[in-house]
């Protein structure tokens, strides 16, 4: 059996009410088999049964419904992939549920809630993938906050052993805040398994005894970039050649793929700054305080400019950071009822519940958008999550003409993701007390 | 759902990523809002073509556009045989040095083969390797050189090419006589050995080894020489490889016939045939323009590497692509070298002397500015 096929489980269901229990029966078992514990089976299991009842409902009936439920590394994933030409959509928003005339959608914002993560994805027209994740569960390891006495020199090492990483993981989680340090910190099994799994890339940096002295990891989420995390450097006094080792390696590593930039998603205080570009700073208020978090960036190839969409209300903003950052950029208008065909807008969430975190993204424009994001604020706030942000891809000029109904809706843009999507990306933050 | 087409292919086309080449300079010039486009970025001939090529060139009747070229270059040949002291059997002429490297590795290379060759170098052994399914092994330069020891080392039973650049893009080090036998030696022709020695017209220092000579020593080795560097005929793409005759024989098997066009044999033809002063010529320009650009890096304390070739590879103090960025708005383009696995790096072509000024002052102002 190869590496891709292993913990996937395929079914086609008819989408008729007798098949829920198959569907919910196939959840369960594959999430035991994928290794998640007695008490999260049922969230496995409860978001392939309300994703299960809403596609029934709203699905075409000449189909069947497609599930996969998968292994992903350290969680069980359940996806349904279906056509949506017939489908009202709006009920996938993840507000869908919260404002009375909207369906009353509960289980999908259920769905959402009980699992890790929840995402809607459109592939290409019509054809939709519903996602969810819920994460095994892992021992904790308790934080070593000892500086370890380390000897040069240092080397990096391109793949780390599992107890390199565990050990490593351990100290950058006494020595960094916890925001900058990914979950499989506090639970080194989970990073090991997310590494083998290829969810992660790993660099370390050993001493002449092979004990961890530094850590940089990254992901690719799916778009032209890859995101890193750290460096993590385990003994202060050595942070510059061990922070130059990483950076070096991490890009040398990832400069013949098929990443054509790489952005900080928790860069530290370590960071080596002449191999980056810093874009500006977020602020994220989980926690109770305001923490600033710088974002930084790095092309991997040559920009040879491009064209952006973006409405008047955003061109100055943008006008300002491009000729900061020394990006190219056409700025073309976009028609400004582009994207109001529709009645319904669609939204896909992102939850990063332990950061207290969404990422919002349009999937679809429509002319309900500015209610449609003004619920999506009011849903969020209510289930306690404090930082939401709007990635707008400038690729389509149907989401450049967003602009005025997040700018009303009380987000702010701060950055500028040069090639993050399928072109630049404007960052929005919400801000109902802007700074 | 039906297959999706992209299933089709093998996983190893699936994970490749494409070469983007750099738009066109008008669209590059437009889009950075500058006039003029200084070209430092490919190691091209700021001399152009040799005063034969350039003859050949302008001579060149419209309605011959309409008649195939010879399908294996067979004037060319004659000329490198009589240029080289070699049967022009054992030249093969290709559309650039890509389409040799390319036809190599289709003749030797079969499913589990490897080829073995430096970590940072020319990209392009390594790119042919993987869309084609094989590994490519690369070993870590030493002291900014390709390593004889690392790259023995990394092969075994399955290496079927070597892939040397001497000298090095992008770092201009190279092998010398010693060196080069040494470790053709302790290859022993359990594999081909490639000696890629595209800018070996641009070297005059003693010791350097001429592969010309090699292949007739090592039967294993095949030579790559091409016509878009010191002889200004990139545009035109010709390259061509040199080896034993059974060796070449082999490789012609896999290689495309007809792929280069009648104007580019034309004048890599009449290159060969007149030099006419270009090499001097070009290499005092080189001479000339490497000190303009050492003096830059002195002034500025930027640290620089720059051996045989008429390049010159130099550290900056912030991310290349930035760089590179801020460069092209002053109307300079170089190569930046995070591509290459040097992070922070560029290459600079070395040209005629103005525009070598022109970058320095580009340069200085910028990573003044920064």
């Amino acid at each position: 059996m190869n590496a891709a096929m292993e913990g996937i489980l395929k079914l086609e269901l008819p989408p008729e009410a007798e098949f829920l229990s198959v569907a919910v029966a196939a959840a369960e078992a594959a999430g035991r088999a994928f290794g998640l514990g007695e008490a999260r089976v049922p969230r496995l299991a409860l978001a392939v049964e309300e994703f299960f009842e809403y596609l029934r409902r709203e699905a075409r009936r000449d189909e069947p419904l497609g599930l996969t439920l998968r292994r992903l590394g350290p969680a069980a994933r359940a996806e349904f992939r279906f056509r949506a030409e017939h489908l009202d959509l709006r009920a996938l928003n993840y507000a869908a549920g919260v404002a009375p005339g909207d369906g009353g959608e509960m289980g999908l914002v259920l769905a959402a809630r009980f699992t890790d993560r929840c995402r809607l994805t459109l592939l290409g027209k019509d054809d939709v993938l519903l996602a969810a994740e819920v994460d095994r569960e892992y021992p904790a390891a308790e934080a070593l906050r000892e500086t370890p006495k380390l000897t040069p020199p240092f080397t990096l090492s391109e793949a780390p052993t599992s107890e390199t990483l565990r050990h490593a993981a351990m100290l950058a989680a006494g020595r960094y805040p916890a925001r900058l340090c990914p979950k499989g910190f506090f639970n080194p099994g989970r990073l090991v398994d997310m590494v083998e799994a290829g969810l992660y890339s790993a660099l370390a940096v050993t001493d002449s005894g092979g004990r961890p002295a530094g850590l940089l990891l990254w992901r690719s989420p799916g778009g032209q970039g890859v995101l890193f995390s750290g460096p993590y450097v385990l003994d202060p006094e050595r942070g510059p050649e061990i922070g130059r080792l990483l950076a070096e390696g991490f890009l040398a590593r990832v400069a013949r793929t098929k990443a054509v930039c790489a952005v900080s998603e928790r860069p530290t205080a370590d960071l080596p700054a002449e191999y980056f570009e810093p874009l500006g700073s977020l602020f994220f208020t989980a926690g109770g305080e305001v923490a600033e978090q710088a974002a930084f960036y790095r092309s991997l190839r040559e920009d040879e400019g491009a064209a952006v969409w973006a409405h008047p209300d955003l061109a100055s903003f943008l006008e300002r950071e491009y000729d900061r950052l020394a990006f190219m950029r056409d700025i073309l208008s976009p028609d400004p009822d582009e994207g109001r065909e529709r009645e319904h807008s669609l939204l896909s969430t992102e939850l990063d519940l332990r950061r207290g975190l969404a990422v919002l993204r349009p999937l679809l424009g429509g002319r309900d958008l500015a209610e449609n994001l003004g619920r999506h604020v009011e849903a969020l706030r209510r289930e306690g999550i404090p930082d939401i942000l709007f990635y707008l891809d400038m690729a389509w000029s149907w989401q450049a003409a967003m602009t005025p109904a997040l700018l009303a809706a009380g987000f702010t843009p701060r950055l500028v993701l040069p090639h993050s999507g399928v072109s630049d990306e404007a960052v929005f933050e919400h801000d109902p007390q802007p700074r | 759902m039906t297959p999706s087409l992209v299933d089709l292919a093998p996983e190893y086309v699936r994970g490749f990523q494409a070469y983007t080449p750099s738009r066109p300079d008008p669209v590059l010039a437009r889009q950075y809002g500058v006039t003029h486009l200084h070209r430092l970025n490919n190691n091209e001939n700021a001399l152009g073509p040799t005063p034969a090529s350039r003859a050949v060139i302008a001579d060149f009747a419209p309605p011959r556009a309409a008649i195939y070229p010879s399908g294996d270059s067979y004037l060319l040949r004659q000329a490198l045989g009589r240029a080289f002291g070699k049967d022009p059997d054992r030249f093969l002429v290709g559309n650039g040095s890509c389409e040799v490297i390319a036809s190599v590795i289709k003749a030797f290379c079969g499913p589990g083969d490897n080829i073995v060759t430096a970590d940072k170098t020319f990209a392009v052994y390594e790119w042919v390797a993987d869309f084609s399914g094989f590994q490519a092994r690369l070993a870590p330069l030493r002291d900014w050189g390709f390593d004889p020891e690392g790259m023995l080392a990394a092969a075994d039973g399955r290496t079927k090419i070597f892939f040397v650049c001497n000298p090095n893009n992008p770092t201009g080090t190279w092998w010398d006589e010693g060196r080069m036998e040494r470790f053709l030696a302790a290859v022993g022709g359990r594999a081909l050995v490639v000696v890629d020695e595209a800018y070996r017209e641009f070297v005059d220092t003693p010791g350097f080894p001429d592969g010309m000579d090699l292949l007739e020593r090592h039967p294993n080795v095949v030579v790559f020489r091409t016509f878009s560097k010191m002889y200004g005929l990139a545009a035109l793409r010709v390259g061509y490889l040199c080896g034993a005759p059974e060796v070449v024989d082999l490789i012609r098997r896999t290689h495309v016939v007809y792929s280069v066009n009648t104007l580019g044999q034309e004048a890599a033809r009449a290159a060969v045939e007149d030099d006419g002063g270009h090499m001097k010529a070009t290499r005092e320009m080189v001479a000339a323009a490497r000190e303009i650009v050492r003096r830059a890096c002195v002034d500025l304390g930027l640290e620089h590497i720059g051996g045989e070739g008429n390049f010159l590879m130099l550290r900056t103090k912030l991310p290349d692509t930035l760089l590179y960025r801020k460069l092209m708005r002053r109307g300079v383009m170089v190569r930046t070298m995070t591509g290459f696995r040097f992070p922070n790096w560029i290459r600079v072509t070395l040209g005629l002397a103005p525009v070598m000024e022109e970058f320095t002052a580009a340069l200085a102002e910028v990573l003044r500015g920064a």
